[in-house]
């Protein structure tokens, strides 16, 4: 029998206190690991998250979103301003329009239903009375949704390179009377490339079709920003800014700038800061947990560290013994150490197991949790009816968003478990080094005088 | 030989210095058998300790076979109790969670004797103190006093010391296992000439060894 048998063996002496103090320092590991268990995927969310949310920021018009709202389309001094605060690396300008039957000999491929009569029940006919009892009058059609732009793929749903199906793209950057119509569109009114429409009094040439795999999308019309411009007659207007920031770390900064230089003029957004607001949440579930960790572990080396010097007090006496028959202060030390290790490392192993088990259901519980309070609280924002293609792809983006959110599933990674090993490792060592502190204090004469 | 010159030990104590021991001057040769009588608090389980050392004096020197060992440095103290000295306690204070074999082997193993014999010699050891083999692997709870005391003393035998300290080896004893143990350490004594000091209250006990010394208030009154 060495040092080590005798240190396990005396780790095993009492059954039921070794069992209690086991079962404790157990429970103190489970917590640890569960609540790294949840810290480690709640971040890697948040990094998911936060990466995923790009680099864009959005400007509109104060008071107005895609065809709704009212107030003063953004102007070109605004647009240059924008273009030229620091970090914003490109700029593309949107100006919305809708063509209706007086407009154009184009007739919409999109029927009006109930829910486009209702929108258009103030330009019908008898409106007042409309008004008064709110009955939906038949419009003549519905509209046609015309997209000016500097650059045609923002009108991709997909976030890419817009889907030309014949034809070719056009130059956002041009003054023709161009345009790319969508597939639906196209096919209701029997439009190829090279075909000619004719819309706000002047002839259109259709250089392209493009999908989207969006009704409202492919039942419209892209031209470039300038045409649409010349053709409302609103020389300079846009109504939505799409900007993109050279780094994720600048969005904040380029917003905050943002919202001073223009000055109240426009509504400025961005999906990292909208992101940032979404994961707060699970930030303050990973403050929370790390927290859990430090009190799990304290507790933990608090256990083993009373649970120890109780065991150093009440053998006392044998410790002046074995330095009395020559036991060197190295030995009694050696057999407490190991003594506190095995405590320890039967404690870890049923902690860890117990850890796997709960950090599961613990990460899922604290993240709905979080989320069930966070959706009541959080305001939302929807593209609306004719909103820029870049707008209704913000709003899908963000519903994804808030979806993801509570899709963290909880996973036990090499590093976890090594950095769950490194506080057991050192819960044993804070745990062991008073106790045999202790025991090497303890001089054999005293302890056999009080007999 | 061990020689104690001039010892003195003194405690600090809430209530004022407390002097153990006053100057003790002793020398006991090699292999004689010794006893230290005296009454409660007249310093004899001090002095054990000091021949033992586990503690030190505040002032003099004890000389044992040409070593001062109040000098020497802790670890070559912890050396000294392992290699040359074995203690009989009056409470045993056996190891409670460890057989008696394991009792003796732990000895064995703190004075540097191999492992690979450890059990041989703590099993002759046991035989020999009247240990018989179904009572080795028991643990000292499911021994008798007598039992504990024998084992105590295979214990003390263990790394075969020069001087065996034996601080009231009988006190916690019936008269007759008392005797028995008695007449073992004495028997030990004239077999294998080993020095024993024997700290007792019992006057028949001392009367039996070879010399006796009366301590008073912390002096030796008689030799």
């Amino acid at each position: 029998m060495n040092v080590v048998t005798r240190g396990i063996k005396n780790a095993v002496r009492s059954p039921i206190k070794t069992g209690a103090i086991v079962l404790m320092f157990a429970i103190s590991i489970a917590l640890i690991l569960s609540m790294l268990v949840a810290r480690g995927s709640v971040l890697r969310k948040v990094d998911e998250v936060k990466a995923n949310a790009g680099t864009s920021i959005t400007i509109t018009p104060a008071g107005i979103v895609g065809d709704q709202g009212g107030g003063e389309a953004l102007t070109t001094a605004q647009i240059t301003i924008i273009k030229n605060t620091a970090n914003v690396s490109s700029v593309t300008s949107t100006l919305t329009d809708r063509l209706g039957t007086t407009d154009t000999n184009l007739t919409s491929s999109l029927a009006l239903g109930s829910f486009g009569a209702r929108q258009q029940r103030f330009e019908a006919p008898n409106s007042s009375a409309s008004e008064s009892t709110g009955a939906a009058h038949p419009a003549p059609t519905s509209r046609i949704n015309v997209t000016g732009t500097s650059d045609p793929n923002s009108i991709a749903t997909n976030g890419g390179v817009l889907t030309i199906s014949s034809g070719a793209t056009i130059d956002g950057n041009s003054s023709d009377n161009i345009a790319l119509v969508g597939a639906t569109l196209a096919t209701k009114n029997n439009l190829a490339v090279n075909s000619t429409f004719t819309a706000y009094g002047k002839t259109i040439t259709v250089k392209g079709i493009y999908t989207t795999g969006n009704a409202f999308q492919d039942s419209g019309i892209i031209m470039p920003i300038a045409t649409v411009q010349t053709l409302t007659a609103q020389p300079g207007a846009v109504n939505n800014v799409s900007a993109k920031v050279n780094s994720s770390d600048n969005v904040a900064s380029t917003v905050a700038t943002l919202k001073t230089t223009l000055a109240g003029k426009a509504d400025i957004t961005s999906q990292a800061e909208q992101a940032a607001t979404s994961v707060s949440s699970l930030e303050s579930i990973a403050t929370l947990t790390l927290t859990g960790v430090i009190a799990a572990a304290g507790a933990g080396a608090l256990i083993i560290l009373l649970a120890m010097i109780l065991v150093v007090r009440e053998r006392r006496r044998e410790i002046g013994v074995i330095k009395a028959i020559g036991g060197s202060n190295k030995k009694v030390i050696g057999q407490f150490i190991v003594e506190g290790l095995t405590m320890t490392v039967i404690g870890a192993v049923i902690g860890f197991a117990l850890g796997i088990a709960v950090s599961g259901p613990m990460t899922t519980s604290l993240v709905s949790n979080s989320q069930n309070s966070a959706s009541t609280t959080s305001p939302t924002r929807g593209g609306g009816p004719g909103a820029g293609g870049f707008e209704g792809g913000f709003a899908r983006a963000q519903s994804q968003l808030t979806t993801n959110l509570t899709q963290v599933s909880a996973t036990l990674t090499p590093q976890i478990l090594m950095s769950a090993i490194g506080i057991t490792l050192l819960i044993a060592l804070l745990g062991s080094a008073i106790p045999a502190w202790l025991t090497a204090r303890i001089r054999p004469a005293e302890v056999l005088r009080t007999e | 030989m061990l020689t104690v010159d001039k010892v003195s030990k003194s405690f600090t104590t809430p209530g004022g210095t407390v002097h153990a021991l006053q100057d003790v001057t002793l020398s006991v040769k090699t292999g004689e058998f010794v006893s230290i009588i005296g009454k409660s608090g007249s310093g004899k389980s001090t002095l054990l300790s000091i021949l033992g050392a586990l503690d030190t004096p505040t002032s003099g020197s004890i000389i044992v076979d040409d070593t001062e060992i109040n000098t020497l440095s802790g670890r070559k103290q912890t050396t000294y109790r392992a290699s040359k000295i074995g203690f009989v306690f009056q409470q045993y204070n056996l190891i409670p969670n460890l057989s008696a074999l394991e009792n003796v082997m732990l000895a064995l193993e703190f004075g540097g004797y191999p492992a690979s014999s450890r059990l041989d010699r703590a099993t002759q050891l046991l035989h020999s103190v009247g240990i018989e083999e179904d009572q080795q692997h028991r643990r000292p709870s499911r021994l008798s006093g007598g039992q504990q005391q024998r084992v105590s003393i295979a214990r003390a035998l263990a790394n075969q010391p020069a001087y065996i300290l034996a601080d009231e080896p009988t006190g916690n004893l019936d008269s007759v296992t008392g005797k028995k143990i008695f007449d073992l350490l004495h028997d030990l004594s004239r077999s294998q000439k080993t020095t024993i000091i024997v700290v007792t209250h019992d006057l028949d006990i001392a009367g039996k060894t070879d010399r006796t010394f009366t301590l008073q208030n912390g002096k030796i009154t008689t030799k």
